[in-house]
């Protein structure tokens, strides 16, 4: 298979027959063309296999596209060189099966908590009962339980979080793609929200597909690394993370910190040389 | 209750809040009615004093009792009735195409294309120097008047609803999308809705361009209606008829605005910035 070759030239262990890959990620490359000016490569010959119910961070200097490579993966923007396939099937257009939380949460300002909620179930055609039910149960599942009626314009950036990410897991995507999604939050509602995800991930079991440029957010919450490298954005190294996440003394055990500083050191190379392509 | 919100605290008391606000509100409510009462005082103040002829200035209390006999008479209403309907038609019909157009121009490049040059000149032109060519082809009657009205109201509309159907993040898109939306629901159920805050704020500008543009088609083209009566006033050398007039056309103004603005705020409840105090 030439997509077991590129991920394992990429750095990448051996699969164990029993881990199905679901997102299949091959030779992908991207450009765009701003409206002046030449075509700009964001992504060149990107091979990635994300395992299913894996937690996989793509981590890299701002504008090494690794949104672009989620946005492709959610079929919002169109794969014009190479293939992404999802369960075998390549990716046509964005679809609930592959659910995305973004950074500046995208909430439906018009809607309340509880319609934004209730907006993907009534696309799924539920009934109206069961329809009501979930949402409230992912609202609950959020600790957003009392704020059903009120608008995104009154919540804080960490409930509007919150709700997005309980508008997207109601309609039970077996893919939850995340573009930075505590970027915007302030530190202590980020740590908070960091355990929450890891919570509802462990819980629900879903692959999830994590873009940051937070070193240690990515080793925290994800079982492998994806480290890109400046643009145009490719692969460089993939780093394993698995370690007992309810360890408390986790942040500071040697093995975590170690994995850090390695990281650290790829990235580091990486926006020195994003810093210098972006001066003229 | 005087005595809490006299009493300096670091730390207001809950409870001194809402009355701090309500007495703020109510000095805001009468500071700026106080700047007209003072001007009509003046007004009235210099009348009486004699120092111009009451054929140029006659006092407002003069004014008022004009107003209310033309109210008895029934002749306001008679005025008033024409004024409105080809206001509002003429803001309706421009409204409405104006969105249309407006939208279809941020979404299609061909209507884009034909629409562009035409709006780019048309919007800060003089459109009521087309009056002897509207006369010539259209006549005097209403036709012709609200005609002139949807020519000039349009074009806030146009750019406005163009500007906004653009400004909807893509990210609002891509949500819908991916919660299981068709791309033919996507511009009822998220384009409009988004866009709505600025398309309104298009239509509140129209709303005055079209009370000021039937008013002056009155006045140049005659026959019933507040503009035509205020000229027929001054042919007559009635100065309190032509000054009645301007009082009759700025509470009907006012009333107008004020009922948009009203309008707003039950529609857009969710919107932060509709919440805030405005001019209007």
């Amino acid at each position: 298979m030439p997509l077991e070759t590129a991920t394992k030239a990429k750095g990448e262990r051996a699969l164990s027959p029993r881990e199905r890959v679901q997102i299949a990620v091959n030779r992908v490359g991207h450009s765009y063309r701003p409206q002046k000016g030449r075509a700009v490569t964001a992504l060149e010959d990107v091979s990635l296999a994300v395992k299913d119910r894996e937690f996989l961070a793509l981590l890299g200097p701002s504008g090494c596209g690794k949104s672009t490579l989620l946005y492709l993966i959610g079929g919002f923007l169109p794969v014009e060189e190479g293939s992404i396939l999802i369960d075998g099937q390549r990716v046509a257009g964005p679809g609930p099966d592959r659910g995305i939380v973004f950074q500046h949460f995208a909430l439906f300002p018009w809607k309340t908590v509880l319609k934004n909620v209730l907006y993907g179930l009534e696309k799924a055609r539920l009934p109206r009962e069961e329809r009501l039910s979930r949402a409230r149960a992912f609202i609950d599942l959020v600790g957003l339980s009392g704020f059903e009626e009120s608008y995104p314009s009154q919540l804080s950036g960490g409930m509007r979080q919150r709700a997005a990410i309980a508008r997207t897991l109601a309609i039970d995507p077996s893919i939850l793609l995340m573009d930075e999604p505590f970027g915007s939050l302030d530190a202590q509602t980020r740590s908070l929200m960091q355990g929450e995800l890891l919570r509802i991930w462990q819980r629900s079991k879903k692959t999830v597909v994590f873009v940051t440029h937070d070193v240690q957010e990515a080793v925290f919450l994800a079982e492998r690394i994806a480290v890109m490298s400046a643009r145009p954005g490719h692969v460089k190294e993939i780093v394993e993370a698995r370690f007992d996440r309810e360890d408390p003394d986790l942040l500071r055990s040697p093995r975590f910190v170690e994995i850090v500083d390695h990281i650290w050191n790829l990235v580091r190379a990486e926006a020195i040389r994003a810093d210098r392509g972006g001066a003229p | 209750m005087a005595r809490v919100s006299e009493r300096v605290e670091p730390f207001p008391a809950r409870v001194a809040a809402p009355f701090h606000e309500a007495l703020s509100r109510l000095w805001r409510a009468l500071s700026g009615m106080l700047s007209l009462l003072v001007v009509l005082a003046l007004w009235e103040a210099f009348a009486r004093e004699g120092a111009v002829s009451s054929f140029l200035l006659p006092a407002f209390s003069v004014v008022v009792e004009r107003v209310f006999q033309d109210a008895a008479s029934g002749e306001l209403f008679f005025n008033l009735g024409p004024t409105l309907y080809r206001t509002l038609v003429g803001f309706v019909i421009a409204g409405s195409a104006g969105v249309v157009i407006g939208i279809l121009m941020a979404r299609n490049a061909v209507i884009r294309w034909f629409f562009d040059p035409i709006v780019s000149i048309g919007f800060p032109m003089p459109k009521i120097a087309f009056l002897p060519i509207f006369m010539l082809w259209f006549g005097l009657y209403d036709f012709s008047k609200i005609s002139m009205v949807v020519f000039n109201a349009i074009f806030p509309v146009i750019t406005a609803a163009m500007a906004a159907t653009e400004g909807v993040e893509r990210e609002l898109l891509w949500s819908a999308q991916s919660l299981g939306a068709s791309r033919r629901r996507l511009l009822w159920e998220i384009v409009l809705p988004a866009a709505l805050p600025q398309i309104f704020t298009g239509l509140q500008v129209a709303l005055p361009v079209a009370m000021i543009v039937t008013i002056v088609t009155e006045m140049l083209m005659g026959g019933p209606g507040l503009g035509g009566a205020m000229i027929t006033a001054s042919r007559f050398a009635d100065s309190p008829g032509v000054f009645a007039g301007i009082v009759e056309i700025a509470i009907a103004g006012l009333i107008l605005v004020k009922g948009m603005a009203i309008l707003r705020r039950r529609l857009l409840l969710w919107h932060q910035e509709t919440k805030e105090p405005t001019t209007v």
